[in-house]
């Protein structure tokens, strides 16, 4: 709410406190304040009286003026179509500095000196969207000549810009920040109930609801209005608030809201058709056009004014266009009733139309002022519209009004604050903030005032003293609960898994979890997924989440060699989201030289660089062998991608991104891998073991087999153990040929197998006979021979 | 022997020596200019033959010494032999030298340009807001809490009914949410990991616990939003922990993340889940809360919201509020990293251009 400083001084004296000091202190103790800033920077501007007009001679549109200034007249040049003789305008002197840094000096326009200029609202830096003048801005004949222009258009104003929360609501009120900065500077304070005689006047309408979604209504009725702009201070309080003056109706409405909190709103009574009000909710499908011209349709959270037969207003929201006061308007009934919160909030958000009155509905008013807000706005009316008012207020109040008492005991608060607070300064506190209260040796029971109703709870008064105290005035302390601290193994194990690879030379991104619906299977190995796309997605392309890290590593590579980074190697640790299983994974990606070797020769990066890093991670995290077998991937190269598996659970997949989807990426040779966290996790050694380390040398022997080339390596190396006994450390392919000497469709491979025994020396003889066994199986079981 | 008079004896013997004596010193000088020139391991090997091979001149002289006396000969065979060891000694210095001449030639052959590039060995980072993360848990760790993580996915009751955030409870427009169903949602904060472990839990142990996690909101993305960030929340539950515990608490956190001689203060906000709840700006690093462009010429910088436990939610969540009380705090951990790097744009912790993430490297 933007609260204007002039304002408030209606209420407390603001004399001793600088803008500065009420700001820092509302902040600190209350609420954030935004910004703070003078209503017009404009100065040195007077009131002028146009005391003769004549052409210029050297331009059609200007005109010479004889400007009375009180100590002097001067001569401007002014090309505003409706200046005329006789009028009280706003004159800036030469000298002064406009909004916008514009200087007004002495100056010849076409030939002719001008001595000042004649101003519009605009040009005193008075936003359009307060007023539809377009040129220079008329006072009224009483503005008294060289008077401060400013202060008499009533914008010598400061506006403190606060943002109020929803625990708040008196703080959408002038008189809520006059209570609240009272307590906080312990001021005085005057507020005057309303009063007002009425006229022997019959109020005409029967009012009643059948919704409790209205439990309370006041109208009053009146007759002789004249709408007419409403007087300067009034304009310039509703600009300063940020709200256009309209005619004084609408205006006085606007202002007693601004000033209690309490929405009013004003029917043409000629226009309403009956002289009967009636409060129901809308009929699902209803139709009803608001005052912005809009047709709504409406259905049973909305609440409606009808005469009884059709709607006039959308109860606490907008109201109609066909009951709105006008120019002509004469006799008006004027509403200020109370709204369910949540039947308000959700029409405004529905029918996303958020208004002045809206916002304070949805945040539940003072029950107790909405008779007062009405009074308020009869007493401003007959002043300043003329107006006859009802003596009868027709009405219907089904409120409680009870009042709320809160008890809080001196030992609680200081216990839940920490604080060493005494009888003494708690009393003093509750007095600044006026919450009438008694005291039983330490027990408080505060009774909280209808101007507050978000005070409810004991936490809700620890925090309005807590707060006046000033939360910065606690002591620093530690909690007393004394407690194991950790990771979990899990958390642990994802850690390392981040700092292995960070030392493996990868890089971890941060990837969005929503992406394109249409991609979200394009990378993952499990296609049986249902994706969990949003029902309110802000567009298409962050609608459904991610069955695999993998498409946000593409746009990664994609990106960064888009912008001429060739060595991509990065992973990132995220998830399989379905609808009741969130899965860790993770994944990775590689392109480009591994270790970038410069003027040196690069090694390839290819699947079995990947299939390093998978490696690295297995033996790091000690998990037994994993077995690769070639798989069919969409996206993926048919002939370099694997599954990964250990004891027949697939752990994972890792290959070649297809050469055409990488090329629709804009990419080429793309290596990826993901694998399941969780499942890695599972069979990863949660401790180390130790064996004694052999006095004895392994021994190697090197076989070369030619045998099919499209038996596996794999399925080699698995029939070499399977035939040997546990002497047999390790056997590794060191060379793979094809080609000269070599018969097609055979391939070679060459073998070392590493043996070791624990108990003592091999024997020569020990090894070639198993050696022997290896062969004649390898023949047997794959027609291998010995090359 | 007997042919030889006494006088003749004595003339030869001195003949023979000096003869020999004066043989060997042109050998060595003879020996001495050919090693000179001598280049390589061959023609070293050439005179050593030469020098001290079996027809080596100095070989020859000890043919002469069955012609001395008995006594003469243990003299010249010593001065002789002393020769052959002095020959020998400078043939192999000089195969040394040879060797030695060699070996370096053969290294300057391998002269490298100490300037040019060494592989890129560079070891990869975890993500900024990883490392962030893993900063925090361990201050955290380091006080006595336990890191605890919960699905992204969430139900309505949960995220928000559970955190005094009922249907059309109007601080619901503050994190407008992305749905899934009517009841589920993608969480807009960790505090239903929170809820999560008071109920399993049972309200009858303390809890002080950290939730780091992603979170999402519909925001659309611009510089400083996301639909997508990072946030640590805290709890600490127990029978007598107070706002002033929450208050050392997080001055140990703004102190711990941006230095020692930082400052907090505390402002009245408003969350649902919390009462009293605060803000919590901490004095400018940058001006060291003089102010300046930073910090908007306040001073201080917002950091993050905390504030004591709703009583509804302790209640829902198993808590007796009655006994217990505790406080809980959010921290946005993109927020935190902008502010401590001056990081302009949050879009770019999701970018992953590696020209940015690789800055990072604690
Ligand atoms: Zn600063």
């Amino acid at each position: 709410m933007k609260v204007s400083l002039n304002w408030l001084s209606d209420y407390i004296d603001l004399s001793d406190i600088t803008p500065e000091q009420l700001k820092h202190r509302f902040t600190i103790q209350s609420q954030e304040v935004e910004a703070l800033y003078p209503l017009t920077t404009a100065k040195n501007l007077v009131v002028g009286h146009v005391v003769t007009l004549e052409a210029h001679p050297d331009a059609d549109k200007l005109k010479i003026c004889s400007v009375d200034v009180g100590r002097e007249t001067l001569q401007i040049i002014c090309g505003a179509p409706n200046v005329a003789a006789d009028q009280r305008v706003v004159v800036a002197l030469p000298g002064a500095v406009l909004p916008g840094g514009f200087k007004i000096e002495n100056t010849k326009i076409r030939g002719v000196e001008s001595s000042g200029m004649i101003c519009s609202l605009k040009e005193l830096g008075i936003d359009e969207k307060y007023h539809a003048e377009t040129g220079i801005h008329v006072l009224p004949e009483t503005a008294k000549v060289g008077e401060d222009a400013i202060t008499v258009l009533g914008f010598d104003d400061i506006i403190l810009d606060v943002d109020t929360k929803p625990d708040r609501p008196e703080l959408l009120s002038m008189a809520g920040f006059a209570y609240d900065i009272a307590a906080l500077f312990d001021l005085g304070i005057n507020i005057d109930a309303a009063d007002y005689q009425g006229d022997d006047i019959e109020n005409p309408f029967k009012i009643k609801t059948e919704t409790e979604a209205c439990p309370s209504y006041y109208g009053a009725y009146m007759e002789n209005i004249t709408i007419k702009p409403s007087p300067l201070w009034l304009k310039a309080r509703l600009i300063a608030a940020g709200i256009r003056p309209i005619n004084n109706v609408v205006d006085i409405t606007n202002y007693v809201m601004l000033e209690t909190g309490q929405p009013l709103h004003a029917f043409d009574y000629d226009k309403l058709g009956s002289n009967e009000i009636v409060v129901r909710l809308a009929e699902a499908g209803e139709r009803f056009i608001t005052l912005d011209e809009k047709k709504r349709t409406l259905n049973k959270d909305d609440i409606l004014i009808t005469n009884g037969e059709s709607p006039v207003a959308l109860g606490g929201v907008m109201g109609g266009l066909d009951s709105e006061v006008t120019t002509d308007t004469k006799r008006i009934l004027l509403e200020s009733a109370t709204f369910k919160p949540r039947n308000i909030r959700r029409t405004s958000q529905r029918l996303d139309l958020k208004s002045e009155s809206s916002t304070r509905f949805e945040k539940g008013l003072n029950t107790e002022g909405t008779l007062n807000a009405l009074k308020r706005a009869c007493e401003l009316l007959i002043k300043y519209a003329g107006a006859k008012v009802s003596k009868d207020i027709a009405s219907f109040d089904h409120h409680k009004h009870e009042k709320r008492t809160i008890e809080l005991s001196l030992s609680k608060l200081n216990g839940v604050l920490g604080s060493a607070l005494d009888l003494a300064e708690t009393k003093d506190i509750l007095r600044r903030l006026r919450f009438p209260y008694t005291v039983d040796k330490e027990i408080f029971t505060d009774e909280a005032p209808a101007r507050r109703p978000d005070l409810i709870t004991y936490q809700d008064l620890i925090e309005e003293i807590g707060r006046i105290y000033d939360y910065n005035n606690l002591p620093d302390t530690l909690p007393k609960t004394v407690s194991r601290g950790g990771l979990t193994p899990y958390q642990l194990f994802k850690r390392q898994i981040r700092h292995a690879l960070n030392g493996l030379g990868l890089n971890e991104t941060i990837t969005y979890s929503l992406i394109d619906k249409q991609h979200v299977h394009d990378l993952s190995r499990i296609k049986d997924i249902d994706p969990v796309t949003l029902a309110n997605p802000l567009s298409e392309i962050h609608s459904t989440l991610i069955v695999t890290p993998l498409n946000g590593l593409i746009e990664v590579a994609a990106y960064n060699v888009n912008r001429r980074m060739d060595h991509v190697h990065v992973y990132e640790l995220s998830k399989r989201y379905t609808v009741d299983k969130e899965t860790e994974l993770l994944g990775m990606l590689m392109k480009g030289p591994y270790h970038n070797h410069y003027w040196q020769e690069n090694a390839p990066t290819n699947f079995f660089t990947i299939k390093g890093i998978i490696e690295a991670l297995r033996e790091r995290f000690m998990l037994p062998k994993f077995s690769y077998e070639n798989v069919t991937l969409d996206n993926y190269h048919p002939h370099q991608t694997a599954v990964i598996k250990i004891d027949g659970t697939i752990l994972g997949h890792v290959g070649k991104l297809h050469p055409t989807y990488a090329a629709d990426h804009d990419l080429e040779d793309v290596f990826i891998a993901e694998l399941d966290l969780e499942a890695f996790y599972a069979y990863a050694a949660k401790d180390n073991t130790y064996e004694t380390v052999l006095r004895f040398p392994s021994v190697s022997r090197d076989i070369a087999l030619v045998l099919d080339e499209n038996i596996t390596a794999g399925t080699i190396l698995e029939s070499i153990h399977e035939y040997s006994t546990t002497i047999l450390k390790d056997a590794h392919v060191f060379d793979v040929y094809q080609g000269e000497h070599i018969e097609t469709g055979k391939k070679s491979l060459a073998i070392r197998l590493r043996f070791e025994d624990k108990t003592g020396t091999l024997k020569t003889k020990t090894i070639d006979e198993m050696v022997k066994n290896i062969l004649e199986a390898l023949k047997k079981e794959h027609d291998a021979v010995l090359r | 022997m007997s042919s030889l008079s006494c006088e003749d004896f004595f003339y030869l013997l001195g003949v023979i020596h000096v003869n020999v004596k004066e043989k060997i010193n042109t050998l060595e000088k003879k020996l001495k200019a050919a090693l000179a020139s001598v280049e390589n391991q061959a023609q070293l090997q050439e005179i050593k033959a030469e020098f001290l091979g079996k027809k080596a001149e100095i070989s020859q002289f000890m043919k002469h010494m069955k012609d001395l006396p008995d006594e003469e000969r243990p003299a010249f065979g010593q001065m002789v032999n002393e020769a052959k060891k002095r020959f020998s000694d400078l043939i192999e210095a000089q195969r040394e030298a040879i060797k030695k001449a060699e070996l370096d030639a053969l290294l300057r052959k391998e002269t490298v340009d100490v300037t040019l590039d060494a592989p890129d060995y560079t070891l990869g980072s975890t993500h900024i807001l990883n490392q962030i993360i893993e900063e925090i848990e361990d201050l955290f760790i380091g006080m006595g809490y336990l890191i605890k993580e919960g699905p992204e996915i969430e139900t309505d009751e949960l995220n928000f009914e559970k955190l005094n955030l009922p249907k059309d409870h109007p601080a619901r427009d503050m994190q407008d949410s992305l749905y899934i169903g009517n009841e589920t949602l993608l969480r807009t904060h960790t505090s239903p990991v929170q809820v999560r472990t008071m109920l399993a839990y049972g309200g009858e142990k303390p809890v002080k616990i950290i939730c780091p996690g992603k979170v999402y909101r519909r925001d659309d993305d611009d510089a400083t939003h996301s639909h997508q960030f990072t946030q640590i929340e805290g709890l600490v539950v127990d029978k007598d922990t107070t706002m002033s515990d929450m208050k050392g608490t997080l001055l140990a956190v703004a102190r711990h993340l941006f230095g020692p001689d930082r400052e907090i203060r505390f402002r009245p906000d408003y969350f649902p889940f919390t009462e009293p709840s605060v803000e919590v700006d901490v004095t400018c690093a940058n001006c060291d809360g003089k102010g300046c462009n930073i910090c908007k010429q306040t001073g201080y910088i917002e950091i993050l919201g905390a504030g004591m436990v709703n009583d509804k939610v302790l209640k829902m969540s198993g808590y007796d509020p009655k006994i217990y009380q505790g406080f809980a705090f959010g921290i946005g951990v993109e927020r935190l990293a902008m502010l401590k790097y001056g990081i302009e744009d949050i879009r770019h912790f999701y970018t992953n251009d590696l020209r940015f993430n690789k800055q990072f490297k604690r």
